[in-house]
């Protein structure tokens, strides 16, 4: 979660998943972005069709093994809105959460997972899906927060971060920093992205909240993510494969501690 | 059994959001039930295996006519080979737009094939 949009939670989300599956934790990935879902793309997978089997919905698997569920499986396009039936869209505020929850709880309850270490949910941006997910879930891990240095990001992070603790009352696994440095394709030289009063890091200490690390932007990784191959088995030695594994132990070790 | 008495189209749509089939089932329950049947973008093609529908209760039929389930499951008319040939011919930038028009044309009218007259009776309407 993040509260705010383009911070690049379903990037992080892939690169999580690449991340954990490669120290062996068995992961899946579910796409709590009912309106906006990419991680079917994300993750390589996005022409797979859900077909049900033994009362359950088998999800796909990309090309490291890890299940993905998407409400993009659904449907037909890329470029196909989420529109659900209704005899009239208007007045859709009475009933379109209730039928958002309940999509939600079935994309969770029907897919066939298989045995599960983690499962990672991708949020869409905003604080109402995570009481969702809290409500559906009394047992969730925690929240992993994905943020920029962006201070406007932040303001927005912040807030959802006291929203998460406070209201909804779900466990902050940690905050992960992304595009913390532009990695130059052509030279290697890390640049700084965004320059504010505030660090992450300083942001996450501020709230009590572990702070896992951070992932660079590289041009290729985003590129690379869609084929739904490991880009830190590809690209292994590379800054920013060693940043996301190095991220992705830290979620490990704060997920166990949470479970604990 | 559980009986509840919907009075108007709000109450309906509230109820069918929450996942109740209503009316009754007349087959097994399927997995993302609620989610594939409340799908209104298609999702039915999207998926295997359709998900379950209809029931005994007699006011079943009432319930989705008033709510316009009828009309907004429409069988999407099948493209003749002549046809998707005139669509092929046609700017691709523009072709996903005629497609739709001429669909909803033919589904309008009641056609469940479109052919090369369906599409000169589309041109026809708009006065080319």
């Amino acid at each position: 979660m993040s509260g705010k949009g383009g911070v690049g939670k379903s990037t992080v989300t892939a690169c999580l998943a690449d991340g954990l599956a490669r120290l062996g934790v068995r992961t899946g990935v579910l796409d709590a972005d009912l309106n906006g879902p990419c991680m079917a793309r994300l993750m390589g997978v996005k022409d797979h069709k859900p077909s049900p089997q033994n009362g359950a919905m088998i999800p796909a698997r990309n090309a490291y093994s890890v299940p993905v569920m998407s409400m993009d499986m659904f449907l037909p396009e890329d470029e196909t809105p989420l529109v659900w039936e209704a005899s009239s869209q208007q007045g859709a505020y009475t009933w379109r959460s209730m039928v958002e929850m309940s999509a939600l709880r079935e994309l969770l309850s029907d897919t066939d997972w298989g045995d599960l270490d983690v499962l990672l949910i991708d949020l869409p941006p905003g604080a109402e899906r995570l009481q969702n997910l809290a409500d559906l879930l009394p047992d969730l891990t925690g929240a992993i927060v994905v943020s920029t240095a962006s201070q406007t990001a932040m303001t927005v992070v912040s807030r959802s971060i006291l929203m998460a603790l406070n209201v909804a009352d779900v466990k902050i696994a940690g905050v992960v920093e992304n595009m913390s440095t532009m990695i130059c394709s052509e030279c290697g030289c890390n640049e700084q992205m965004f320059i504010g009063a505030e660090t992450v890091e300083e942001l996450a200490e501020r709230h009590g909240v572990p702070y896992l690390g951070a992932i660079p932007f590289n041009i290729t990784l985003a590129d690379y993510l869609e084929t739904g191959r490991s880009y830190i088995e590809e690209h292994a030695g590379h800054p920013a494969a060693h940043a996301i594994l190095n991220v992705a132990q830290r979620v490990h070790f704060s997920l166990k501690s949470q479970s604990k | 059994m559980q009986t509840a008495m919907l009075t108007n189209r709000a109450e309906t749509q509230m109820v069918r959001s929450l996942g109740v089939r209503i009316g009754g089932r007349t087959t097994p329950e399927a997995p993302m039930e609620t989610l594939r049947s409340n799908l209104a973008s298609g999702g039915e093609e999207s998926s295997e295996g359709p998900p379950s529908s209809g029931g005994k209760c007699p006011f079943t039929g009432m319930v989705n006519d008033a709510m316009g389930a009828a009309e907004s499951e429409p069988k999407k008319p099948v493209w003749t080979a002549g046809a998707l040939a005139r669509i092929e011919a046609i700017p691709p930038y523009i072709q996903p737009m005629v497609k739709r028009n001429v669909e909803s044309y033919a589904r309008e009218q009641g056609y469940l094939e479109i052919d090369e007259d369906v599409m000169d009776a589309v041109r026809g309407s708009l006065g080319m």
